[in-house]
């Protein structure tokens, strides 16, 4: 079957219908058509040259339709003809386009004015992928007939299908003969009672005619129905009927090839993004593993792998490297049900995670299993804090501070001796924020670290917290000459911890470093009597605020300031 | 003595087989869509209103505006109407859920006007159109003979000129003809992979996918094409090959009723999967059992019951790297559970049943009890089958569905042998395409007032009235057994 513009290849050059335009312009766009395809394949959309291979397409259909509406090609092993005009020859079957259509059957390609408007790219789209698929995926001809294409028109040969399947008539056509019906409806009517014979005829008003034409109700029903079914969750339904199967069969051989299934269609779900499938999956395996079925230990064992697989660090690691790196991530209610079936062990890895992933919506989700992970499993968390990834061991304490985990004071203090300043200073905010006696007693020794910040953090939280054990050495640092060497933050948290520990005794010493002068009439430096002043805040009481008032005239404008503020803050 | 799709051995198709053609009318079925809903929404005005009504003035120039469209992207536009289909430029509009009232009226006064065939030149305009459709709602006076020459008449006095109109054509007969030619290769094509799967997941080996997608892909071109010769194939109801037959017949009934539901054409290939697939769980049964004429004992009950849950594992042993036949799997659990979920296989988590499943229960009720097998020697007949899904609940059919079913099969559905007031005996060709004329379907007469048997005999529309008395020709007195009589239904679709 060949169209008027599709001329038999044996035709003499003489012979040929004379096509509408050059056929230059046809092979121009064909090769704008081989480019466009090998660009979509190296080339993502938002980019310039798949852009670029793009337009020139569109472009190279232009000058030919003001001479034809379409054009239709000829498909051989290796030639596109166009009016019997070889137009394409490809003849290596790697790479060739006419060898692309020709085996999986299409003959002859028709393509319409406008096809280079909208399903240019759903063609490139499906011309990539057959080029690349194998074997037992979908072919040319299975592709094309799901996109329907409007602007594009093809003739094939269905080389799947045996072309040739017919029928065979088994015997005879009927003979002429004579069929006795006249005789039995005459005597099917003899045998019924007078009462019933009628004409014969089937009557309309015997039949309720409305019977079949439906009712605006059941059409609505039925659209509904139809509507319905296009949001039912596949994956999910598949699972609970998998579910159920093993549920209500116990033959250990249908079992065996269920969890055979599950093992592989986890798998399929993880690698389609279908995470809360995934999760129900999870959900499901562990209830049922619970619930008092008849279940064979061993069958038993492979249902709660199935979570335990998913917790391997290896695996978990590689989901969320996949998950940081997608396009789109799936919405959180789906990472949250699928991270609340992680196993206990996954901490570490979710841990780790924090720091390394990009995406935001991601480090979210990963916020919230953590903290969900954290909270019901101290133990874990307890043990990380000692764990050799530095960050990880630093979110361990952040969320060990955040639940004021008491018995992370133990590992803490070995944190504290570490020689990473990062790691130490974690430990000494982590301290602060438990609070109990042994993290202030632990944060004691910290204010003789090295690194200033962990001094601060430790000195500020014993000041917060009124560990008056630390008095003295708090004291013995406030009126030493270290605290000259400080710098002013430092030495502003040990006068407002002094303040907040010594209360009214820390009155005079504080009184005489901010308005004393020395025998040689010096005063103290302006930051140490601002620390003063700071620290007269903190005790807060009538004599403290008499002995700022005393001094609100300072002729330093730090000073000053600092006496207003501690002023402001006590009044 | 069977009528089986064979397989020819010889040259490859690929050099000999034949040649098909799709894609590229997806505009004008969109369009012609709009336009023949437009037609309609305008006939209801100019009945309603007088001429001149805004009401009127605007619906047309919704006609006048879409013709205009489809002439701009098409060159030419021309409506025929035939049987009970709407052609637009040769192109096969779909009837649906949601068109069938508006489609079924227009062809009804196409019909009563005598008109087979309407071309739209360009330049029509809003007088033009009402004019025309005007006339056509009040052609159907007179002589039904003179009706098209009495309306072009009327036309041109009126100075309307951009309508040619002309009768059914005999161009009909050669459609028929090659979508007849069309269906048989098709249904061969379908019961041949078919079997080629079922035997392969039956000895372990792996079924060959993408037949399957080619074959239901053929049966939904098929169907939204020219579904009755596709549905008359399914009488052939072969029982050797019962196993094949059954899954491409219900397949071929699912897909012609959710046309009528107005799904997509990917949703059509869906459901057309899914039932084709829906019994591929009794690959796993033995054949002894399956085959049994008569008392299971419960061991082999629970052996056949298990097939629905059997399809859900066979197909996941089927599916490929990316895809899951998710909905194949569904329906093939779901297939015999009822609508109240009371029937087998069990199900412990709570779920709702799918379309899809109910629709291919109806289907596969209805072919399965049509057909004669190991266990009912007698298949029941299909007026009767669908009486009993009908009325009985304990069937557990969606009724909404049996009644969406009985419309696209008619009450008598085709391949029933009946006989009419004359005395003929004739058997069920197509339901008619009249909504109005269900009980009076087109039917092929196979033998004479005397009884003489007639091959292959000729198509006759019931609804046609009596030349002389008003009244109908011939009319349906009662359904017939055709073993009773030695006739073979099958020898007059093939």
């Amino acid at each position: 079957m060949t169209s008027p513009t599709i001329a038999s290849p044996d035709n003499a050059a003489d012979d040929l219908p004379e096509p509408p335009c050059s056929p230059q312009l046809v092979e121009e766009m064909l090769r704008h058509l081989a480019r466009a395809i090998k660009t979509h394949q190296l080339y993502l959309p938002n980019n310039p040259i798949y852009a670029r291979a793009i337009d020139s397409l569109r472009a190279a259909f232009a000058p030919i339709w003001p001479h034809t509406s379409e054009i239709a090609l000829a498909v051989s092993e290796s030639d596109f003809r166009w009016f019997g005009r070889v137009v394409m020859h490809e003849a290596g079957r790697s790479e060739s386009l006419p060898w692309l259509f020709f085996k999986d059957g299409v003959r002859e390609l028709t393509m319409s004015q406008g096809i280079e408007d909208e399903e240019l790219v759903s063609l490139l789209k499906i011309l990539q992928r057959v080029r690349n698929a194998a074997p037992e995926e979908d072919d040319l001809l299975t592709l094309l007939w799901e996109q329907e294409f409007t602007r594009l028109k093809y003739r094939f040969v269905d080389i799947n299908l045996d072309s040739h399947a017919s029928f065979e008539i088994a015997s005879e056509p009927p003979k002429d003969r004579t069929i006795p019906i006249v005789e039995d409806i005459r005597a099917e009517e003899r045998e019924k009672p007078a009462e019933e014979r009628k004409s014969g005829i089937v009557k309309l008003e015997d039949l309720d005619a409305t019977l079949y034409f439906l009712d605006e109700n059941e059409i609505e029903y039925l659209r509904a129905a139809v509507v319905a079914e296009q949001t039912i969750d596949m994956p999910r339904n598949v699972l609970a009927i998998l579910l159920d199967i093993f549920e209500v069969q116990e033959n250990a051989v249908v079992r065996d090839e269920i969890c055979g299934i599950l093992e592989s269609y986890m798998l399929n779900l993880l690698s389609g993004g279908a995470y809360g499938s995934v999760a129900y999956l999870l959900a499901e395996t562990e209830a049922l593993s619970r619930r008092p079925v008849n279940i064979a230990p061993l069958h038993k064992q492979r249902l709660l792998a199935l979570p335990t697989s998913l917790s391997d660090p290896k695996v978990l690691s590689q989901l969320l490297e996949a998950l940081d790196q997608s396009e789109t991530i799936p919405p959180q209610e789906e990472l949250d049900a699928l991270f609340e079936q992680l196993r206990s062990g996954t901490l570490g890895t979710v841990l780790g995670w924090l720091k390394q992933a990009q995406n935001a919506e991601l480090r979210t989700a990963l916020e919230r299993a953590a903290g969900r992970m954290a909270s019901a499993n101290s133990g874990d968390l307890i043990k990380l804090i000692g764990s050799a990834d530095p960050s990880v061991a630093i979110e361990a304490m952040r969320r060990a501070g955040e639940l004021k985990t008491a018995a992370a004071v133990a590992p803490l203090a070995k944190v504290l001796q570490q020689p990473n300043v990062e790691l130490r200073q974690a430990a000494a905010q982590t301290l602060s924020e438990i609070g109990s006696a042994g993290a202030l007693r632990l944060l004691e020794t910290a204010l003789n670290d090295d690194d200033r910040d962990v001094r601060v953090a430790a000195v500020r939280a014993i000041g917060i917290r009124g560990h008056r054990a630390a008095l003295p050495r708090v004291e013995a640092v406030v009126k030493g000459k270290t605290v000259k060497g400080a710098d002013l933050t430092e030495k502003m948290a040990y006068f407002e911890a002094y303040g907040a520990l010594a209360r009214d005794a820390g009155i005079p010493p504080l009184d005489r470093l901010l308005n004393r002068r020395s025998f040689w009439g010096r005063r103290a430096t302006p930051e140490l009597r601002a620390c003063a002043a700071r620290a007269l805040g903190m005790i807060g009481s009538a004599d403290a605020l008499e002995v700022l008032r005393r001094a609100h005239n300072d002729r330093d404008p730090m000073v000053r300031s600092a006496i207003n503020r501690a002023m402001r803050e006590r009044t | 003595m069977t009528h089986a799709p064979t397989q020819t051995t010889g040259s490859s198709a690929a050099q000999h087989g034949h040649v098909a053609e799709r894609g590229g009318d997806g505009f004008v079925r969109k369009m012609g869509r709009e336009f023949l809903l437009a037609i309609y929404g305008a006939l209801r005005t100019v009945k309603m209103y007088p001429p001149d009504n805004p009401v009127v003035q605007k619906t047309m120039q919704e006609v006048v505006r879409l013709s205009n469209e489809l002439l701009r992207n098409e060159r030419e536009v021309e409506m025929r109407v035939s049987g009970e289909f709407i052609f637009i430029n040769a192109t096969r509009l779909r009837l649906d859920l949601e068109n069938y009232a508006s489609f079924s009226r227009i062809i009804a006064a196409f019909r009563e006007a005598g008109v087979g065939l309407c071309r739209i030149r360009d330049g029509s305009t809003v007088r033009d159109w009402v004019v025309y459709l005007t006339l056509l709602q009040n052609a159907a006076v007179g002589d039904p003979d003179g009706r098209l020459y009495a309306l072009g008449e009327k036309l041109a006095a009126a100075k309307v000129t951009v309508f040619e109109l002309g009768p059914p054509t005999n161009l009909d007969e050669e459609l028929r003809e090659k979508a007849k030619e069309a269906a048989k290769r098709t249904y061969a094509q379908s019961v041949s992979v078919t079997k080629e799967v079922i035997n392969s997941v039956r000895m372990g080996r792996s079924p060959n996918i993408k037949k399957i997608k080619r074959v239901v892909q053929g049966i939904v071109d098929q169907i939204l094409n020219e579904e009755t010769s596709l549905i008359g194939l399914t009488t052939l109801r072969d029982y050797d090959e019962y196993t094949f037959t059954h899954s491409v017949n219900v397949c071929i009934f699912s897909v012609a009723l959710g046309r009528k539901l107005g799904l997509t054409r990917l949703q059509l290939y869906d459901l057309g999967t899914a039932a084709l697939m829906h019994d591929i769980g009794k690959a796993r049964v033995p054949l002894d059992i399956l085959n049994k004429p008569s008392g299971l004992s419960e061991d082999e009950w629970r052996a056949i019951s298990a097939h629905p849950w059997m399809g859900v594992l066979q197909l996941f042993q089927m599916r490929g790297q990316n895809d899951v036949p998710y909905r194949a799997m569904i329906v093939a659990f779901e297939h015999h559970k009822k609508t109240d979920l009371s029937g087998y296989p069990k199900h412990v988590r709570p779920r709702t049943m799918s379309i899809y499943s109910k629709v291919v229960a109806v289907a596969d009720a209805f072919d399965a009890a049509t057909s004669r097998r190991a266990y009912q020697s007698t298949p029941l007949s299909p007026a009767d089958v669908l009486q009993e899904m009908r009325i009985n609940p304990h069937r557990g059919m969606d009724q909404v569905l049996v009644k969406a079913f009985m419309s696209l099969v008619g009450h008598y559905p085709v391949g029933t042998l009946v006989v009419l007031d004359t005395f003929e005996m004739a058997i069920v060709h197509a339901a008619n395409p009249s909504p109005d004329a269900l009980v009076r379907p087109i039917v092929r007469l196979i033998s004479d007032e005397q009884g003489n048997l007639l091959f292959p005999g000729t198509l006759v529309d019931l609804n046609e009235a009596h030349p002389s008395n008003g009244g109908y020709a011939r009319t349906i007195i009662k359904v017939a057994d055709p073993e009773r009589y030695g006739i073979r239904i099958s020898d007059y679709f093939v």
